[in-house]
C-alpha cells in the first residue's frame, strides 16, 4: 500500500515537471504519447508493488524464437 | 523537428570504446569459457575480428545518408509503416536491453557491495541517473564520457599491472586444445555482445556528428580498442583464475581484481576496481536508453524526445526488476533467445537494408536530388 503511495506520489512530481511546458508550447502529441506512457509506467509500478506476477517480456521472445532455436540445435 | 547538437569523432571514438567494452568487461570472460575453456582467448581474438567486419557494415550504411538516425534510415528504405514496423522492434531491443544492463548493475552491486539493500533501490538510483544524462542530451553524454575514459584507463591499466605477478602459465596449457564448434559459438556470444548490439550507436552515428567521415574511422578504432581490453581481461582471467573458476564465476572480471596482492600491501581493491565496470556499464545503459527514446520519438514524430523520458524510466525499472527471475534463466536467455533478437535487429535487418538499398539507389538519388 505504502508502496504504491509513494510510486502515485513520484508520477505526480513527473507530471508536476512536464506538463506546464508542453501545455504552454501546445505540444498536443507529446502530451498524448507521455500521458500513455505514463499511465503505463504507473500501472506496472502498482502491479509489481501488490506483488502481481508481471508478464515477462523475455517469455515472448523465447517464444517466437524456439522453433529456430530448434531448428539450429538439432 | 527534433533538436539537433553535434559531437566531434573523439567524442564519438570514446563512446564507442565505452559502450563495446560495456557489460563485455565484467561478464563475457565467463560465457567465453564456458564453452572453449582454457582458450577463451582465441574465441575472444576471433570474436573482435569479426565484429570489426560488423562494425565496417555499419559504418558503410551510415554514411548513405548522413544526416538520418537509424530510424529515419529504415523509413527511407522500407516506407512508411514497414519502416515504422521495423524501428519498433528496434526501439524495443534497447529498451529491453536497457532493463537487463539495469539488472546487471543492481545485480553485481547487491552481489558484491550492498548484499541487504533491495535490488529495486539501487535499481531505482541508477535510473535517475541515466534519465537525467538522456534529459541533457548527447552532447553532455559525450563530454562525461571524454573524462570518465581517462579515469576508466587509469583504474585499467593500474588493474593490469598490479595483477601481472600472479600470472601462472601452466593455467593456458593446453593451447588449442578446443574444437571448432565451441569456438565459434563463444566467439558468437562476444560478437553479438559487442558488435552486433552497437548498431544502437547508429542511432548517433551519422546525424549527430560534425564529421562523419572521420568518426567512420573512430567508430572502428572504438570497437578495436575495446576488443584488444576484453582480449587482456580474458587472458589474465584465463591466466590467474584458471578456466575452470573463470566459467564458474558470475563476474570473473571482479574475482580478477579481488586477486591482487603487491607485497601482502596492497590487497583486496576490488571496490575501486567495481568503479571500472560501473562506468563501463553506465554509459552503454546510457546510450542504449538514448536510443529506445529518441528512436520512438522520431517513430511517433515527436517535436521533443525529453517528455518521453520518464515515463520510460519507470518502464525500465519495473522491467529490470521482473525480467530474470533467477540465474538460470538469465544465463538460457544470454546463450539463446538473446542472441537471436540481437542478430535478427542488429545483422539481418542490416544486410535487408543493405539489399534495399541496392535495388532502389537510383529511385532514392532522384528523390534527393528533386527534393
Amino acid at each position: 500500500m505504502l508502496k504504491s503511495v509513494g510510486i502515485l506520489l513520484v508520477a505526480a512530481v513527473i507530471l508536476f515537471i512536464e506538463v506546464p511546458p508542453l501545455l504552454e508550447k501546445k505540444y498536443k502529441k507529446e502530451l498524448i504519447v507521455f500521458s500513455i506512457l505514463l499511465a503505463f509506467g504507473v500501472g506496472l509500478g502498482i502491479a509489481y508493488s501488490f506483488g502481481k506476477s508481471i508478464p515477462n517480456p523475455i517469455d515472448l521472445l523465447t517464444f517466437i524464437f524456439k522453433p529456430l532455436h530448434d531448428a539450429i540445435t538439432r | 523537428m527534433l533538436p539537433t547538437v553535434k559531437i566531434n569523432s573523439y567524442q564519438f571514438l570514446v563512446l564507442s570504446i565505452l559502450f563495446s567494452i560495456g557489460t563485455s568487461i565484467l561478464i563475457v570472460p565467463s560465457a567465453l569459457a564456458t564453452n572453449s575453456k582454457q582458450d577463451a582467448w582465441i574465441a575472444a581474438i576471433i570474436g573482435t575480428g569479426i565484429g570489426l567486419l560488423i562494425v565496417w557494415l555499419y559504418t558503410k550504411m551510415g554514411l548513405w545518408f548522413p544526416n538520418l538516425t537509424f530510424v529515419q534510415m529504415n523509413e527511407t528504405l522500407f516506407g512508411k509503416w514497414v519502416g515504422k514496423a521495423f524501428s519498433f522492434l528496434f526501439v524495443c531491443m534497447t529498451l529491453l536491453y536497457t532493463a537487463i544492463l539495469l539488472y546487471n548493475s543492481g545485480a553485481f552491486l547487491n552481489t558484491h557491495g550492498m548484499s541487504s539493500t533491495p535490488m529495486a533501490a539501487t535499481n531505482i538510483l541508477m535510473a535517475i541517473i541515466l534519465v537525467m544524462a538522456v534529459r541533457l542530451g548527447i552532447e553532455t553524454i559525450a563530454r562525461s564520457a571524454e573524462i570518465f575514459i581517462g579515469v576508466f584507463f587509469l583504474l585499467f591499466i593500474i588493474l593490469v599491472v598490479f595483477i601481472a605477478p600472479q600470472i601462472q602459465f601452466e593455467n593456458i596449457q593446453p593451447v588449442f586444445d578446443v574444437d571448432i564448434k565451441s569456438l565459434a559459438q563463444s566467439s558468437l556470444t562476444l560478437i553479438v555482445v559487442s558488435s552486433v548490439n552497437a548498431v544502437s550507436l547508429l542511432m548517433i552515428f551519422p546525424a549527430f556528428i560534425n564529421k562523419p567521415k572521420s568518426a567512420q574511422k573512430s567508430f572502428f578504432i572504438g570497437n578495436l580498442i575495446a576488443g584488444l581490453v576484453i582480449i587482456i581481461i580474458t587472458l589474465l582471467c584465463i591466466l590467474i583464475l584458471g578456466a575452470d573458476l573463470t566459467a564458474r564465476q558470475m563476474f570473473p572480471g571482479y574475482g580478477l581484481a579481488k586477486m591482487i596482492n603487491v607485497g601482502n600491501f596492497i590487497n583486496r581493491v576490488e571496490a575501486i576496481m567495481g568503479t571500472l565496470w560501473i562506468i563501463s556499464l553506465y554509459f552503454k545503459m546510457v546510450l542504449y536508453f538514448y536510443a529506445s527514446v529518441y528512436g520512438l520519438a522520431q517513430i511517433l514524430n515527436l517535436k521533443d524526445y525529453r517528455p518521453l523520458t520518464y515515463p520510460l524510466g519507470m518502464i525500465v525499472i519495473v522491467l529490470s526488476l521482473v525480467i530474470y527471475p533467477n540465474v538460470m534463466y538469465q544465463k538460457k536467455f544470454e546463450t539463446t533467445t538473446g542472441l537471436y533478437f540481437s542478430l535478427t535487429i542488429g545483422l539481418l535487418l542490416p544486410l535487408l537494408m543493405v539489399g534495399v538499398y541496392a535495388i532502389r539507389k537510383k529511385q532514392l538519388k532522384k528523390d534527393a536530388i528533386s527534393s
